[in-house]
């Protein structure tokens, strides 16, 4: 009699290769040996560590730094990461991801971890072109080439992200100019009592803050004039500034639409369960494009900082290879002081 | 070479393979109209949508566009879908001034049709009856025909001049439009008894016109909440006022519960007069309100919030009864309601608070039938039920638009208008038209593969800094050069590209330029009871092969075979729908 014919091996697509992308695809390796485990990513680079971006302004001279592992890891672990692939739809009935270049790859299990792009509010979407963002290598690169030296940063909003590159700008000897809004300290949600305490803090370290309500809110970026800097931010007041750069710094979108009208369910992010399971049972979300159901708060929330998400790559890791886990995290989301007097955040911290 | 075929897989090809006509509620020819523009005709596209649509620019501004969601250009890996309601609007906007309108008139017949209500499916189906023969009155209880199109869209969605214009040369044949008349069983109304009894043929087109009640804890139900509390008001009759010539105020805060059309411009002519903070509270989520993606951009660019997952379920308010807020629970997505849409789950104990000085409760409207006389069987909607020939339960009475099918939008409206005149004529005359397909032979491949590269044009819009009026279009139009670049990016999918068997010579070279799976070595062909042609039965073995074929559901109509193949064995052909007397 024949031997049984092993099953094939269970290919697991990965789409994404941030903090939770990659924390998933080693742990896929580990629980499951024989499977083939796929990384789809548009980004050039092979998982590079966001949380080092801020190093590029000051002395960090060359993208391999950033790199998480060198590409020998993946060769050696079996990960197939592919880059600059574009994903345009998943078909959940046919278990397939289609790519922008008309390419489809096959799944026995998804994961859904893109993480999210800085959100620009929709008023100020004609302007796009004028902003210099900090989302990823290519974009931070764009913005340091742009900001001549002890040049002038214009923050729109002031995201936990935006201030954090602030400090290094601050070191720097640039001037961080920043306009206030809804999102300041976001993903922070503040007492108004705490919120005037934090922005003290950020006066007293060096940024100036403008009060963005009180000019009625931003209407208009502009090209600066000749002899001026390169920017105009105009305020619904008829107030104006001036900076090198304008960074819309409100927080981040999580990056779904190549999920919309797949029948998955979505509100902002993807809509997971604390296991991380999606509406399909064979798509799983983590990260920051994720919204997981809070039992004690009755409702859908997200989680940020490496810390958390990385916890959720795990998760989804061993729920993909038939584990039963939950998504708990303890971590209080705090924004304090450091020794010098500066804000410091939990939504920094970072382990190596 | 041209025919006209009634072969049901010629019928079933053109049903299939033109997805967005399939997908228009009025079948309008988007190909042909979208050819036309390509070709700077747009007094000729602007006549290739009337025959499906009177009202081709007010459509063009605001169609819930389901041709766009249905379009081959947006399928996974085409790109974006065409802007076929923009390049609509471009044919009406850039025909020439001087453009006449062509109608084709039947001799006159003698018989008298009542119309109810002067919204798109009663003007729609006034319209065509009249052109059939019949003399048509409209009664209408507004001081002005439009229906929902006049009441209910906000101005700088839709100018009313265009609207004016569009609505007089639908009713200006024949049709005797009496406005400010009500039908019903008041004082001084018309009955529908006596319409029938001095009329051929009734038809009742009087939309849904009443909003949906939002039961709310403390509040007994049945209670009009806009007396309730003087900042509570109900969506369609707060635009309905204001579209009457009322002056409407709303306060600092403003809250909208609903998901449609009507929330949406609750919402923006809310933050025109004056709203500060102005919130679209969703019971689902953004995915799922029935809404085009570009008005949602365009609320939402006007500093309007949406929040999702949350139902109302009480007020609150001051000493003075003044509102102070709206008490929600948080929802979870649940399953599928059977119109496709998603339903809510509420969660217990999971109740929060809103602060708010205007609440604006936009959840949907019904039919009201209290008007009629007589008895009319309804279905469990509460919406009229009728036949297959468009009578209701009472001899002599028809019914269209949203009066049967709910609150729905306006192509549907006029879609279902049209269909019901044809049958109200068939009826009365015992005429019948049916459909066939033209076919016509294309030389050459009208397209350039480069077209399939163009991004969607997007439609220019008002600065947000001019958006404080009620009045001011938002949307501007395509310019013309714009309209014929979005035009190039049409597949022109009623073009059938076709090999015959007999000449190939099986070289592949079709397939080896073909940008996409669309070309496929055959066993043979499902056929379906209707007998038109089903899927292809594919084969990789070469003993197997009956037939190489052009899979037009995966063509691309770039044209790239036709120009390689050796011994021209490919051919093009135009297949599109006509009605025939007969
Ligand atoms: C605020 C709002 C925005 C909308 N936006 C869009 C949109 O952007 N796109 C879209 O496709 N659809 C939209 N819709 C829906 C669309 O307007 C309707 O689906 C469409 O108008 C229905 O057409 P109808 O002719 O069946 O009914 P209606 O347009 O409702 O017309 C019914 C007419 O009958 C009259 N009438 C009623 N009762 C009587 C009576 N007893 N006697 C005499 N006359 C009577 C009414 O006065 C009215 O003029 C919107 C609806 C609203 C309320
Ligand atoms: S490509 Fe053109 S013909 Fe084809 S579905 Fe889209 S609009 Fe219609
Ligand atoms: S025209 Fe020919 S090559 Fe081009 S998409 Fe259609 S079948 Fe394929």
């Amino acid at each position: 009699m024949n031997a049984a014919a092993s099953p094939p091996p269970r290919h697991h697509v990965i789409i994404g290769n941030g903090v939770a992308g990659n924390q998933a695809a080693e742990l896929l390796r580990d629980r499951d040996p024989a499977s083939r485990v796929t990384i789809l990513t548009h980004s050039r680079l092979l998982f590079y560590n966001r949380y080092l971006l801020p190093g590029i302004f000051q002395d960090m001279a060359n993208w391999p730094e950033l790199l998480a592992h060198p590409p020998e890891h993946y060769a050696a672990r079996r990960i197939h990461v592919r880059r600059e692939c574009r994903v345009s739809a998943v078909d959940p009935r046919n278990r397939l991801v289609k790519l922008a270049h008309n390419e489809t790859i096959p799944y026995d299990t998804l994961l859904v971890a893109t993480g999210g792009r800085g959100h620009l509010p929709e008023e100020l979407a004609e302007y796009r072109p004028l902003f210099h963002h900090f989302g990823s290598y290519e974009a931070a690169m764009a913005t340091r080439r742009a900001l001549p030296e002890r040049g002038a940063v214009v923050m729109l909003g002031g995201d936990m992200i935006g201030l954090d590159l602030a400090r290094t700008l601050l070191a720097i000897e640039c001037r961080v100019i920043l306009v206030t809004h809804e999102t300041t300290f976001w993903p922070h949600a503040l007492t108004p009592e705490e919120r005037t305490n934090a922005l003290a803090t950020l006066v007293a370290m060096g940024i100036e803050v403008i009060d963005g309500d009180a000019r009625g809110g931003v209407a208009a970026v502009e090209p600066g004039a000749p002899g001026l800097p390169a920017r105009r931010v105009v305020f619904h007041n008829g107030a104006d500034l001036y900076g090198d750069v304008v960074m819309p710094c409100f927080g981040l979108t999580p990056m779904v639409e190549f999920m919309v009208g797949t029948g998955i369910d979505i509100e902002r992010g993807v809509l997971v369960s604390p296991q991380l399971r999606t509406s399909d049972p064979h798509i799983f979300a983590a990260g920051d494009v994720c919204q997981i159901w809070s039992e004690e708060e009755h409702a859908y929330r997200f989680y940020y900082g490496y810390r958390n998400v990385r916890a959720m790559g795990e998760v989804a890791a061993i729920n993909m290879t038939g584990g039963q886990e939950a998504f708990a995290t303890n971590r209080v989301e705090s924004l304090g002081h450091d020794a010098q007097g500066r804000i410091d955040s939990s939504f920094w911290v970072y382990d190596e | 070479m041209t025919f006209h075929s009634d072969d049901p897989r010629d019928i079933g090809w053109v049903r299939e393979n033109i997805p967005c006509q399939n997908a228009c509620p009025a079948g309008t020819d988007i190909p042909a109209y979208i050819r036309a523009i390509a070709g700077g005709n747009h007094g000729q596209a602007y006549e290739i949508n009337r025959e499906a649509n009177v009202l081709p620019g007010v459509l063009g501004r605001i169609c819930s566009r389901p041709c766009e969601s249905a379009c081959r250009h947006g399928w996974a890996g085409n790109g974006d879908p065409v802007g076929i309601c923009h390049l609509k609007r471009a044919a009406a906007d850039l025909k020439d001034t001087r453009h006449r309108i062509t109608e084709r008139l039947y001799a006159p017949t003698g018989k008298r049709i009542a119309v109810v209500g002067a919204g798109p499916a009663g003007v729609a189906a006034a319209h065509d009856l009249s052109l059939l023969g019949h003399d048509v009155t409209i009664l209408e209880r507004e001081e002005k025909p439009g229906g929902m199109l006049r009441y209910g869209i906000p101005e700088f969605r839709l100018p009313r001049d265009m609207l004016e214009i569009e609505l007089r040369n639908a009713l200006r044949l024949g049709v005797q439009l009496r406005a400010g008349v009500t039908v019903g069983t008041t004082q001084g109304a018309i009955r529908v008894s006596t319409l029938l009894a001095d009329h051929d043929a009734v038809l009742l087109a009087t939309g849904c016109m009443a909003p949906v009640q939002l039961p709310l804890r403390g509040v007994p139900e049945g209670t009009d909440l806009s007396r309730h509390c003087q900042d509570v008001e109900y969506g369609l009759p707060f635009l309905m006022d204001l579209h009457r010539g009322q002056h409407k105020r709303v306060g600092r805060r403003v809250a909208v519960v609903g998901a449609g059309f009507t929330a949406l411009d609750c919402a923006r002519v809310a933050r025109r007069l004056g709203g500060r903070e102005v919130t679209i509270h969703l019971r689902t989520s953004e995915e799922y309100i029935p809404v085009t993606s570009e008005e949602l951009f365009e609320t939402k660019r006007e500093g309007i919030r949406i929040k999702g997952l949350r139902t109302p379920v009480a007020l609150r308010t001051d000493g003075d009864g003044r509102l102070t807020g709206v008490a929600f629970v948080q929802n979870r997505l649940g399953g599928w309601r059977e119109n496709g849409r998603r339903l809510a789950t509420p969660i217990e104990g999971s109740e929060f608070f809103e602060p708010c000085d205007t609440l604006i409760i936009a959840i949907g409207q019904r039919t009201v039938n209290d008007f009629l006389d007589m008895r009319v069987e309804l279905d469990r909607a509460g919406n009229v039920r009728v036949a297959e020939n468009g009578m209701t339960s009472v001899h002599g009475l028809f019914a269209a638009g949203d009066y049967v099918r709910g609150a729905s939008t306006a192509i549907e409206a006029i879609g279902h208008a049209r269909g019901i005149a044809d049958r109200i004529d068939a009826w009365l005359m015992g005429r019948q038209r049916r459909r066939m397909v033209r076919i016509e032979a294309v030389a050459a491949p009208p397209r350039l593969p480069a077209h399939d590269f163009i991004p969607r044009c997007h439609m220019p819009t008002l600065p947000l800094a001019e958006r404080q009026l009620l009045t001011g279009e938002v949307e501007r139009g395509y310019t013309p050069e714009l309209a014929a670049e979005e035009a190039k990016r049409c597949y022109l999918c009623d073009l059938r590209y076709q090999i015959d068997v007999d000449r190939c010579i099986y070289c592949r070279a079709c397939i080896e330029v073909a940008p996409r799976n669309c070309i496929k070595l055959t066993r043979d062909v499902e056929i379906r009871a209707d007998g038109s042609l089903g899927a292809l039965r594919e084969t990789r073995e070469w003993r197997r092969v009956a037939a190489i074929w052009i899979d037009n559901n995966e063509c691309i109509r770039c044209g790239a075979c036709f120009k390689v193949c050796p011994v021209a064995c490919i051919s093009i052909t135009r297949n599109h729908f006509v009605t025939v007397d007969g």
